[in-house]
């Protein structure tokens, strides 16, 4: 039996695990990250558009603080998201950004003077402050009061990854790659590591740790189209659910981007329309303002994917082999900005389509159709970024349900959340490990190898003809086409039935090659099954949520209803055996709201069923602040709804022009 | 080597027939041998290798292996010989194939896995630890201060050359790298050019020399020009490897 | 280095000082400063050897200024001699500097060459043009060399022309002509990739242009040479008959 200890352990090699493992060693802790592929090939590398921070230098993002921030979080989040996870981000967030900076992330810088952009689909001048020259640059993105998206071009996600690998490779962070866990050791309540595969020499390894952190990512591939990358399958999420004992959190919130290129499903990043690129219909006519007259295609992202389909659905897409489609137009930006800023989204219009976008005119839209980019859904975990039912299992980034995003997450909130999990939950993922002792033994550790070792021949026994890739393809369809864009009753009903006779019809597939070494066939066979499960958890949240939030559209109970849904979906896996999730709910505490649920200023109108407790709490905050006076922001905030950070992440961000107010 | 030759696909009105050959090996058995397959599909509008592969792997042959990640040309992963030429396979569109015969083969310089293939990752992070592909300073940030001013284009300029995805091309186009081992290549070489020209990073060119001044690093490199001719990024590295031989040269 | 400092080198691949040997820097720089310093005399020796062209005069001309006539009289051959010891030492030099890039072993050399059949890229396959055209002239070179060094009064229209053509050098100089001219001109393009010399606002536009420049430089030298040798192979057929006898200019008979 292979075991291998250590102080930390770490699943995923992205930004959030990367950075946690930086957290890790940087309190001396001997600290190992596996990961699936290379850590620099993981998912947050395609992160195209940029970071949210509200550091506020261009003159664009001129008076934009952490309350800005926190107030478009919680409005995009359509108040699904925990506040307190809220103003935990949005305080570290110019922190992580400046740490990145010194790291090396060549963030696009602003020079002082007069600059053009395109705001609306009209060129516009805007003049950059002296004071704010060479500082971080922001572009605008969706949802957004002020332009507060950092950038490296659209390839941001690829340089901060880098950095932070980089930084992990400096303090010898043990890197373990080609490695996939796929059980999660556990004993009275407490984990102790992981049982991993080796995906190259089949060999299975126990893993053993004062303190465990998941952080692989999302599910997105649950989908036929999804622009996550092929290894964003959730099988972190999946093994922790198969615990029995760890929670999922909001499953059924599933974000669409607007925008993924068709047919590849590759995504065209956000900052096509934050830097004033727009859409249109098979007549080249411009529909966003119609819908959404305020934010345009600079809605929120659940919003603008709505709104497309809708059009779509009154005839206005364009026909195409692959279905209806939209255009994105980026021309009006000019040859020499797409080049510069949006040269990757240049490359893969060129490269999958022929299509280059810098042709003026109809020449160089885009094919674009809304598809599955982002789990707001994952592990449910406190703020600390614990599990509350395993102690000593952390999760962060998009793996986890840590809530920052609720309902919909806004563009640029995810790499950035990424990274500050990776700070905030990395840290207290450190003080753990550094805190605990391991109270395992050989013979536990054993137990749970041996189980794997059995599924996995279990599997490759199982003998009745069906084809795992089968299975995969129709639960992939079944989620794009009944647990979409849009969502009713019928079709989730139907989808839950139907995916619970997949997960049984798994134990009818035959693996032809029976080798348990370096065979694809036998990794598709066990992943499948947990996608299912997965899947069965979307679903059935979906099913059962009789309201619509956020990304969340239910098109039988098209409102949003605080009175009884402003709680979260939890799913646990309590046996084995079972082919469904058990879910209950947790309520969120509006008394405790620093933001009580209110419109969030676009989206359709009068499509809420606002809870009473709302107004009482939004009473008791004009109380609150009448008693205090004039007093600052800070202590105002700390009145309506204290937090904690670890560190000194809690201390206030200086920014050009007004200090540390 | 034997051709064994496979072939399930229903016929497909209008669209021609392709042919892709892989290398099949699995390193990880003592007792495979090598040999080539070859796979008939039929070539659906806008077909990619990856759409291919997917395709053969998914409905002809379960046991073939292959690394693709994020199937857009961004994390690298996919990088084979593609009819003599490294390349990304994501980005390689079927029909720019006349004759419709394609062989793949694996990356070259790496080691071998299985098929298509390699162990890129350990190999990059240990070349990333050889020339230390981190800033160094010595200067403390305060990171709740504002941070410390850049130029645009210098930020522009690092961000040039940061654009690197460690697909590991630059190798296997590389003679110097194919015949000695402990080259770092392009892909090193343009990472110390990126920190040399990153205004964070304080190292002088004597402790670059001290990465790079050998015959390892850049005085290894014989300008052949393979990496510079094959980079799916198009990164300057031509003109980085010069620009660091230069500045070593000096040191 | 004394003793102890190559010791310390061996055990810790760094010098007293703990820092890198700088012997890497100065044997590229020094590879370069040779190649360019032959190649430069090449171009020139070429040219000077198809003086023939313009008739037996010129060359005979041309020779008697190398030996010095204008200041000594009638010519002092040891000159030439001096000039080819020079040309021998740089050789060596080079020879012995760009051996260190050479395939060490099978492996290495098999390795490449499937590699670079593999891969049919034009750079690559002009340093296969480098590397056996550089092999081969250890030993052209080296023969041509040597004789310039011993018998260095060997020089002129008929005694040039019947070691060409009665001597039977005639295949070797062919040889030696094409190596030279394929290794000197691919050599400059590749200094002027390796120092980044011509790079200009787009290098890679220059780099094509600096690749066709050469290309044309190789044509046009292989040429002049191929040219100037079938001259130098006319002379010696017509003049079997009086093999040995020297050149006298047209006045002075």
């Amino acid at each position: 039996m292979k075991i291998i200890y250590t102080d930390a352990l770490i699943v995923g090699g992205g930004l959030a695990g990367l950075r946690s493992a930086i957290a890790a060693r940087d309190k001396g802790l001997d600290t190992i990250v596996i990961s699936m592929v290379p850590v620099k090939r993981s998912h947050s590398a395609a992160a195209q558009g940029g970071m949210q921070a509200s550091l506020g230098n261009t003159i664009k993002g001129e008076g934009d603080n952490e309350d800005i921030h926190f107030a478009d979080t919680v409005k995009g989040s359509d108040w699904g998201c925990d506040q307190d996870v809220a103003r935990m981000f949005v305080t570290t967030a110019p922190k992580a950004i400046r740490e990145l900076a010194a790291w090396g992330v060549p963030w696009n810088r602003i020079g002082k003077g007069p600059r053009e952009v395109i705001i609306n689909g009209q060129k516009e001048t805007i003049v950059e402050k002296d004071e704010a020259h060479g500082l971080i640059n922001a572009r605008d993105f969706g949802g957004t009061k002020k332009w507060r998206t950092c950038y490296t071009s659209d390839a941001t996600g690829h340089t901060m990854l880098y950095a932070v690998a980089n930084e992990a490779l400096k303090r010898d962070v043990e890197i373990h790659d080609k490695k996939e866990a796929i059980s999660i050791i556990h004993e009275s309540g407490i984990c102790s590591g992981v049982i991993a595969r080796d995906l190259i020499s089949g060999e299975l390894i126990a893993y053993v740790a004062r303190g465990t952190m998941i952080a692989t990512g999302g599910y997105g591939r649950i989908y036929k189209q999804s622009t996550n990358a092929i290894i964003c399958k959730g099988i972190g999420i999946a093994i922790a659910l198969e615990t029995g004992i760890v929670q999922l959190g909001n499953m059924e919130a599933v974000q669409f981007h607007p925008t993924p290129i068709v047919p590849s499903g590759i995504l065209l990043t956000e900052g096509c329309r934050g830097d004033g690129g727009v859409l249109r219909d098979k007549d080249g006519y411009r529909f966003m303002p119609d819908y959404e007259p305020e934010k345009k295609e600079l809605a929120s992202r659940d919003v603008v994917s709505r709104r497309m389909i809708e059009h779509i659905r009154k005839g206005k897409g364009v026909k195409s082999p692959y279905g209806d489609h939209l255009w994105l137009d980026i021309s009006i930006l000019g040859r020499e900005h797409i080049e510069k800023n949006l040269h990757d989204v240049q490359d893969i219009s060129k490269t999958f389509n022929g299509i280059d976008p810098a042709d003026e005119g109809e020449k160089g839209w885009m094919p674009v159709l809304p598809m599955q980019h982002y789990s707001m859904g994952g592990i449910r975990v406190k703020p600390t970024g614990e599990t509350p039912t395993l102690k000593g299992l952390f999760c962060s980034g998009e793996a986890a349900c840590w809530d920052l995003h609720g309902f919909n997450r806004l563009g640029g909130n995810s790499v950035s959340e990424a990274v500050v999990a990776g700070m905030i939950v990395g840290e207290y993922f450190a003080e753990y490990c550094a805190n605990t002792h391991l109270n395992t033994n050989t013979f536990t550790i054993e137990k749970f190898l041996e189980a794997q070792r059995e599924y996995l021949q279990e599997i490759l026994s199982y003998d009745g003809g069906r084809n795992i890739f089968d299975i995969k393809d129709r639960m992939r369809t079944i989620m794009q086409e009944k647990v979409g864009v849009f969502r009713n009753g019928k079709d989730l009903n139907d989808a839950v039935n139907e995916l619970e006779d997949l997960l049984k019809m798994v134990k009818e597939i035959t693996v032809t090659d029976k080798s348990l070494c370096n065979n694809p066939e036998l990794n598709e066979a066990y992943r499948v099954t947990k996608m299912l499960k997965l899947a069965l958890c979307v679903a059935k949240g979906a099913l059962d949520r009789t309201e619509s939030r956020g990304a969340h559209f239910r098109e039988d109970y098209t409102k949003r209803d605080d009175i009884n849904w402003l709680k979260r979906t939890i799913a646990t896996w309590v046996n084995p055996n079972d082919t469904m999730p058990t879910l209950s709910y947790e309520a969120l505490d509006i008394s405790k709201m620093e933001m009580p649920p209110a419109f969030r200023g676009y989206g359709k109108k009068g499509a809420i069923v606002l809870n009473p407790l709302s107004k009482k709490r939004e009473e008791e905050i004009v109380k609150i602040k009448e008693t205090l006076g004039s007093v600052d922001r800070f202590t105002m905030q700390e009145a309506l709804m204290d937090y904690d950070l670890p560190k000194d992440y809690k201390r206030k961000n200086e920014r050009v022009g007004v200090g540390y107010d | 080597m034997i051709n064994k030759s496979t072939q399930v696909e229903e016929n497909t009105e209008g669209y021609r027939e392709i042919e892709i050959t892989v290398f099949r090996y699995n390193s990880q058995n003592k007792n495979d041998t090598p040999e080539y397959q070859t796979y008939k599909l039929i070539e659906t509008p806008g077909m990619t290798l990856y759409i291919a592969l997917i395709k053969i792997w998914s409905t002809m042959d379960h046991h073939l292996s292959f690394d693709f990640v994020c199937r857009a040309g961004i994390c690298g992963s996919c990088s084979m010989v593609v009819n003599g030429k490294p390349r990304l396979a994501c980005k390689t569109r079927t029909n720019e194939f006349e004759d419709g015969k394609i062989t793949l083969l694996p990356l070259p310089t790496f080691k071998h896995i299985k098929d298509l293939s390699v162990d890129t990752g350990n190999w990059m992070n240990a070349m990333s630890k050889k020339v230390e592909s981190w800033i160094h300073t010595k200067e403390k940030t305060d990171i709740a201060a504002i941070e410390k001013p850049i130029e645009p284009e210098d930020a522009q300029a690092v961000f040039d050359l940061d654009r690197c995805i460690e697909c590991g091309i630059c190798l296997a186009s590389c003679s110097t790298k194919i015949m000695r081992e402990d080259f770092v290549g392009a892909v090193g070489l343009n990472r110390t050019a990126r920190f040399a020209i990153d205004p964070h990073d304080e190292r002088t060119d004597a402790e670059f020399y001290e990465l790079i001044g050998d015959d390892n690093g850049v005085f290894g490199c014989m300008s052949l020009m393979g990496c510079e001719d094959h980079c799916p990024k198009e990164l300057p590295l031509q003109t980085k490897i010069a620009y660091m031989r230069r500045k070593m040269v000096k040191a | 280095m004394s003793q102890k400092d190559n010791t310390v080198e061996l055990l810790t691949g760094k010098n007293n000082f703990g820092k890198k040997s700088r012997i890497p820097a100065k044997l590229d720089f020094l590879q370069s400063v040779t190649g360019l310093f032959l190649a430069l005399f090449i171009t020139f020796h070429i040219l000077f050897e198809s003086s023939i062209l313009f008739g037996k005069e010129a060359m005979y001309r041309l020779t008697k200024l190398f030996e010095g006539e204008p200041f000594i009289e009638g010519g002092e051959p040891l000159i030439i001699t001096a000039l080819a010891m020079v040309i021998f030492s740089m050789f060596i030099f080079h020879a012995f500097l760009a051996m260190r890039k050479f395939p060490a072993s099978y492996k290495e050399y098999q390795r490449y060459r499937a590699h670079r059949e593999l891969l049919n890229h034009q750079d690559t396959n002009l340093w296969f043009i480098q590397i056996t055209t550089g092999f081969a002239m250890f030993f052209l070179g080296s023969i041509h060399l040597y004789m310039m060094m011993t018998s260095p009064e060997k020089i002129g229209p008929y005694a040039s022309a019947d070691r060409i053509f009665s001597d039977w050098m005639w295949p070797m100089y062919l040889l030696l002509l094409v190596s030279v001219v394929m290794h000197a001109w691919v050599g400059v393009y590749r200094l002027i990739i390796k120092w980044g010399w011509f790079d200009g606002k787009d290098p890679r536009k220059n780099r094509k242009r600096s690749k066709l420049i050469i290309k044309v430089l190789i044509a046009v030298y292989l040429f002049i040479g191929l040219v100037s040798l079938a001259s130098y192979m006319k002379i010696g057929y017509d003049h079997q008959s009086d093999y040995g006898s020297r050149y006298v200019m047209e006045k002075i008979k």
